[in-house]
C-alpha cells in the first residue's frame, strides 16, 4: 500500500460460541492471514467485502470508512469497490468468460474492447473467452475469477485461498500468475489461506490468526524466527521450522548446504548468496529415526541429536545443536529403538523432504 | 358435431383470464418468491403460511371467503360499490381473482424453488463485483431460476384454465360471461350433453399437453449450456 492508504481494521463479529475479535492495521502491499481452517480467515474477508456486517468496529480503508458501528456506517458491498476472489471461483454458470470478466465493469470500460486486454493477457486466458465456466478446467477457472476481480480495477484485492481447491500442481502454475499481479497492478492485496508456503510465497507482511484472533504479525521471516513459529507450523500442518543461513551452493551437484549448528542441512539446489538465511519446513512425519549415524541409505542428511522430550507416545522433541525437530514415530518403533529422554539417536531426512518456505525475489 | 359458439366463448374466455391472471400475478408472484427463497425477515412464516393456503384449503372455502370479501356487504366489495361503483361479483373480474388466488401459491412454489436453487454466493460475488441488489437480481438471481419461474408460470397457468370451485362461488357460471371451459364441462355433463362435455374435455387436455410442451423446449434449449 502507498504510504498514505492505512487499512484499519478493528471488529468483532460472534457467531455462536465462536467470535471474531481482529484489531489490526494493513500497510504493506501484500498482506498474508494465515489461519487454520474455522479460524475466522474467510468470516474477515466477508466483513471486509460487506456481504457480512461485523457486531461492532470500524473499517477503515485510506479515507474511506466502509464501517463504523458508532456513526451507523455500513458500504454496501457494491459501493466498496473491492475485488474478492473466492476459494471456488463462483463464476456465473449462465455467462460466458468474456461476459463473466466484464460483469464488474463501468458502461465505460466495458464499451472499451481493450478495457480487458491485459488481464486477458497476463491470465493468459484469451483462448477461452467465448467458453462458459463448466467447460473449463479447474486451473482456468480460478484464472477466470481472477481476471473478473482485476478487471472491475478495484482498489483492493481479497484472496481467500484461490488456490485451495487445486491439486498440487496447478497450484504451482498459478503461484506465477500472481506474483505477475503484485508485480503489474498497483493493488493492495490481502490473501488469507491455511498454507504456509502459499502465504510466504506472496508475502509482504503476514498476520496469524487463531480462533478469530491475531496472534503474531510482522515479515514472513520475522514471524517464522518468532516464538509464535511453532503454532503456526501446528495450524498449518508443519511441524518443523528454521531459518538457517546457506552455508554452500552447488549447482552442478543440485544441491545447496545450510548451516544448523556444526551440522549441515542439504537442500534441493536454490540460488540464494552464501550466508543468507532462508526458512524451511519439515513434517514431522518425513524424519526417521536411527541410533546408527553410517548407513548406506539415499537421505542426505544424517543429523546428530538428543532427545529432549516424548511428547506423548509418538512425537518426540529432538534437540539437534539447539533446534528441536518435532519427529512422529510409531508406538512400536518408539519401544524397539528403546527411545527415552536423554538418549542419542539420529535424524534421517530426504533433502526432498525440505521445503523453502519462502525466498526473496 | 362442430363446435358451438357456446363452446368457442368458454374456451376464449378462460385463455383470456388465465393470461391476465399470469400478467397481474407475475411481479408479485417474483416479489414474494424472492422474499421466502432469498430473505430472512419477521412474519416470514406467516407470509408463507398466508400464501400457500389456498393449495390446501378446498377451493369451495377459498371461494366463500372471496365471496365473503368481496360480496356486496364484505369490507372490500362494500368499498368498492361505493367509492368506485364497481360490482365484482358474477362478472369476469370475479374469474380472475377466483383464479388468481387460487394458482398464486404453484405459481409462487415454482420461484420459490427456482430462486432457492442460485447459491447466495453466486449473489454476493455479484455484489462485490459492484451489482446493485436490483441488478443482482435481473442479471443473476432470474436467469439461473429460469426453469423454476417457467415451471411456475405453467404450473399456475394450467391451474388457471382448469379453476373450478372458486370460480363458481364468485363468478357463477353465466354463458358467455363468467362460463369457463370447466364450469362448461360441469354444465354439458349437468345436461347430458355428453358430446360437448367430450369435445371440451380433448380441448382443455390439448391445451395443458401443449403447454407442458412449450416449456420443456424453453427449459431444454435455454439451458443447454451449464
Amino acid at each position: 500500500m502507498s504510504e498514505n492508504t492505512n487499512f484499519l481494521i478493528n471488529i468483532r463479529k460472534r457467531f455462536g460460541n465462536f467470535t471474531l475479535d481482529i484489531d489490526c492495521k494493513l500497510q504493506e502491499k501484500v498482506t498474508t492471514i494465515l489461519g487454520a481452517s474455522g479460524s475466522g480467515k474467510t468470516t474477515l474477508l466477508n466483513c471486509i467485502s460487506g456481504t457480512l456486517s461485523p457486531d461492532e468496529g470500524r473499517i477503515v480503508f485510506g479515507n474511506q470508512t466502509y464501517f463504523d458501528s458508532e456513526s451507523k456506517i455500513n458500504v454496501p458491498p457494491d459501493k466498496r469497490h473491492l475485488g474478492y476472489i473466492f476459494q471456488e471461483g463462483y463464476l456465473f454458470p449462465h455467462l460466458t468468460v468474456e461476459k463473466n470478466i466484464r460483469y464488474g465493469q463501468s458502461r465505460l470500460q466495458r464499451k472499451n474492447r481493450n478495457s480487458i486486454s491485459q488481464v486477458v493477457e497476463i491470465l493468459e486466458i484469451s483462448q477461452l473467452l467465448e467458453r462458459y465456466p463448466n467447460q473449463l478446467s479447474g486451473g482456468q477457472r480460478q484464472r477466470v475469477a481472477i481476471a473478473r476481480a482485476l478487471a472491475m480495477e478495484p482498489q483492493l484485492l481479497l484472496m481467500d485461498e484461490p488456490l485451495a481447491s487445486l491439486d498440487g500442481g496447478l497450484k504451482s502454475r498459478i503461484i506465477p500468475y500472481l506474483h505477475h499481479i503484485k508485480n503489474n497492478f498497483e493493488i493492495p492485496i490481502i490473501y488469507v489461506t491455511h498454507a504456509i508456503i502459499e502465504a510466504m510465497a506472496l508475502a509482504d507482511e503476514a498476520f496469524l490468526l487463531d480462533d478469530g484472533k491475531i496472534t503474531a504479525s510482522g515479515e514472513p521471516n520475522q514471524i517464522l524466527a518468532s516464538p509464535s513459529a511453532l503454532p503456526i507450523a501446528h495450524l498449518t500442518g508443519v511441524e518443523n521450522i528454521y531459518s538457517l543461513p546457506v552455508a554452500s551452493s552447488d549447482q552442478q551437484r543440485g544441491i545447496t548446504e545450510l548451516e544448523i549448528g556444526k551440522q549441515h542441512l542439504v537442500i534441493p539446489y536454490i540460488d540464494v548468496e552464501i550466508g543468507k538465511s532462508v526458512p524451511v519446513a519439515i513434517r514431522a512425519e518425513d524424519i526417521i529415526i536411527s541410533l546408527e549415524p553410517n548407513l548406506p541409505i539415499s537421505a542426505r542428511n544424517i543429523l546428530e541429536g538428543i532427545v529432549d522430550e516424548v511428547e506423548d507416545q509418538t512425537m518426540l522433541s529432538i534437540l539437534v545443536e539447539g533446534h528441536s525437530f518435532l519427529v512422529k514415530i510409531t508406538h512400536e518403533a518408539r519401544q524397539q529403538l528403546e527411545i527415552s529422554k536423554g538418549k542419542n539417536v539420529y535424524c534421517v531426512i530426504k533433502a526432498n523432504a525440505i521445503n523453502l518456505l519462502w525466498q526473496d525475489s | 358435431m362442430r363446435i358451438t359458439s357456446a363452446e368457442v366463448a368458454a374456451l376464449l374466455l378462460s385463455i383470456k383470464v388465465s393470461l391476465f391472471s399470469l400478467v397481474v400475478m407475475l411481479p408479485p408472484g417474483l416479489l414474494v418468491g424472492w422474499l421466502l427463497a432469498k430473505r430472512e425477515f419477521r412474519g416470514k412464516s406467516i407470509l408463507n403460511t398466508f400464501v400457500m393456503l389456498p393449495l390446501v384449503l378446498p377451493p369451495v372455502v377459498s371461494g366463500y371467503l372471496l365471496l365473503l370479501l368481496l360480496g356486496k356487504n364484505g369490507p372490500i366489495g362494500r368499498l368498492l360499490s361505493n367509492v368506485f361503483n364497481i360490482e365484482v361479483i358474477f362478472t369476469p373480474f370475479a374469474v380472475v381473482i377466483a383464479i388468481s388466488v387460487i394458482s398464486f401459491p404453484l405459481l409462487v412454489q415454482g420461484i420459490m424453488t427456482g430462486m432457492s436453487s442460485v447459491p447466495s454466493e453466486l449473489e454476493n460475488a455479484a455484489r462485490t463485483l459492484g451489482a446493485s441488489p436490483l441488478k443482482v437480481f435481473f442479471t443473476i438471481t432470474f436467469p439461473l431460476a429460469y426453469r423454476g419461474v417457467i415451471g411456475g408460470i405453467i404450473l399456475g397457468f394450467s391451474k388457471s384454465l382448469g379453476e373450478f370451485g372458486a370460480t363458481i362461488m364468485v363468478a357463477g357460471n353465466i354463458p358467455g360471461k363468467t362460463q369457463t371451459v370447466a364450469l362448461a364441462i360441469f354444465e354439458a355433463v349437468h345436461l347430458g350433453q355428453d358430446i360437448s362435455a367430450f369435445r371440451l374435455v380433448l380441448i382443455s387436455t390439448v391445451l395443458a399437453f401443449i403447454s407442458i410442451w412449450i416449456t420443456e423446449r424453453i427449459t431444454i434449449s435455454k439451458n443447454r449450456i451449464y
